[in-house]
């Protein structure tokens, strides 16, 4: 390459093509430089912050980034709890109404609802023919153990509920003497006792009518017994308590 | 003595024209290579001064020197290094160092301009 010729001590006036190799470099630089301002300027106008602190503005994003990737995976978790506890909730009412469906079985099993249906009702009385001379007349009037054969023939002849004068036959249900009247639960009584129970009547009726049953014996002592069928009969809900002092459940203290 | 400052001016003037936006991952090599180009310029301007001005080493020096400078930046992207900062120190003081030659230039052509 030529060097530039510099003509007698003047000041040098550029080469033609290194003038427009300076030219050349000088426009990119121009350029670069706009180019540069514009997008610090931009960068300024839309973040309000100098370029210089970007780093730091990566950094809490990435920081915050992080952050809301847990949160999300937190809300993913959450919502899946969420959705087995409704699980957990539909299959409690589910089982809840089972629950409450048992409940009202044992209710009715137990004796605290009033029932009805078919069955029968026997009538007991005191005998009406008058004691002979020297008879005992506790011979003449019902004692609780005929009841108490009453109503174990009609347990035993598939009586589902019974009542006797308007109590109802628990499990609890004890029925004695007292002086001269019965206790059925905590309830004295007195003749005539109609005893309902429900079940199917005809067979009932056989149970009680076997040869050598209750109703048989009584009748052959003299006491008016009767036995008749009824297509609806009703039994009353147990009035009295339930209460376990000292037995409990199996299994636990 | 015209034609560079109209380089200067198209270059201006094409930069307000057509908006490049630079993404922010270039940023460092924008800056080395505008140091490029003013070192080169100063340069050029020196060797002018001084009468030794050469085309082929006046390009060859800004291609290779913004080039090298670019591999550099490249190279401390890859490490997670400011490795960039080494030829923008190494542009600055050849900016520098040129400044000053043109400084004494100038003002030993003027001293002798004005006997």
């Amino acid at each position: 390459m030529p060097s530039n010729a510099r003509p007698g001590g003047a000041p040098a006036p550029f080469a033609a093509r290194g003038a427009v190799a300076l030219g050349f470099v000088l426009a990119l630089a121009g350029y670069l430089v706009v180019t540069q301002f514009r997008t610090e300027w931009q960068i300024r106008r839309a973040l309000r912050i100098p370029s210089t602190q970007l780093a730091e503005l990566a950094f809490l994003l990435r920081d915050q980034e992080r952050g809301r990737a847990a949160l999300e995976s937190q809300v993913g978790e959450l919502r899946s709890r969420m959705a087995a506890y409704e699980k957990a909730a539909a299959e409690g009412r589910t089982a809840a109404a089972k629950v409450s469906r048992d409940l009202q079985e044992l209710r009715a099993l137990v004796g605290i609802t009033a029932l009805r249906g078919p069955g029968i009702t026997v009538e007991l009385n005191d005998s009406t023919r008058p004691p002979r001379g020297g008879e005992d007349p506790n011979k003449t009037i019902l004692h609780y153990s005929d009841i108490q054969g009453v109503v174990a023939e009609l347990w035993a002849g598939g009586a589902e509920a019974m009542a006797i004068n308007g109590e109802r036959i628990v499990g609890t249900t004890g029925i004695s003497c007292v002086g001269t009247t019965i206790l059925v639960n905590t309830k004295r009584m007195a003749p005539p006792y109609v005893i309902t129970a429900l079940g199917e009547p005809k067979q009932l009726v056989r149970a009680l009518r076997h040869p050598g049953g209750q109703l048989e014996l009584l009748a052959a002592f003299g006491f008016p017994v009767k036995a008749t069928p009824r297509e609806l009969a009703e039994v009353p809900a147990y009035r009295g308590t339930f209460r376990l002092e000292h037995a409990s459940l199996e299994g636990k203290e | 003595m015209w034609l560079p400052i109209l380089g200067l001016a198209v270059g201006i003037t094409l930069g307000f024209l057509f908006s490049v936006e630079i993404p922010l991952g270039y940023v460092k090599y924008t800056a080395i290579a505008i140091l490029a180009a003013i070192d080169t310029t100063l340069g050029g301007l020196r060797a002018q001064l001084e009468d030794r001005f050469d085309l082929m080493i006046f390009l060859s020096g800004f291609v290779v020197n913004a080039s090298f400078a670019a591999l550099l930046a490249g190279i401390g992207d890859l490490l997670g290094l400011d490795i960039y900062l080494g030829a923008v120190i190494a542009f600055s003081i050849r900016i520098f160092d040129n400044i000053g030659f043109i400084r004494r230039d100038l003002i030993a052509r003027h001293m002798k301009g004005g006997r």
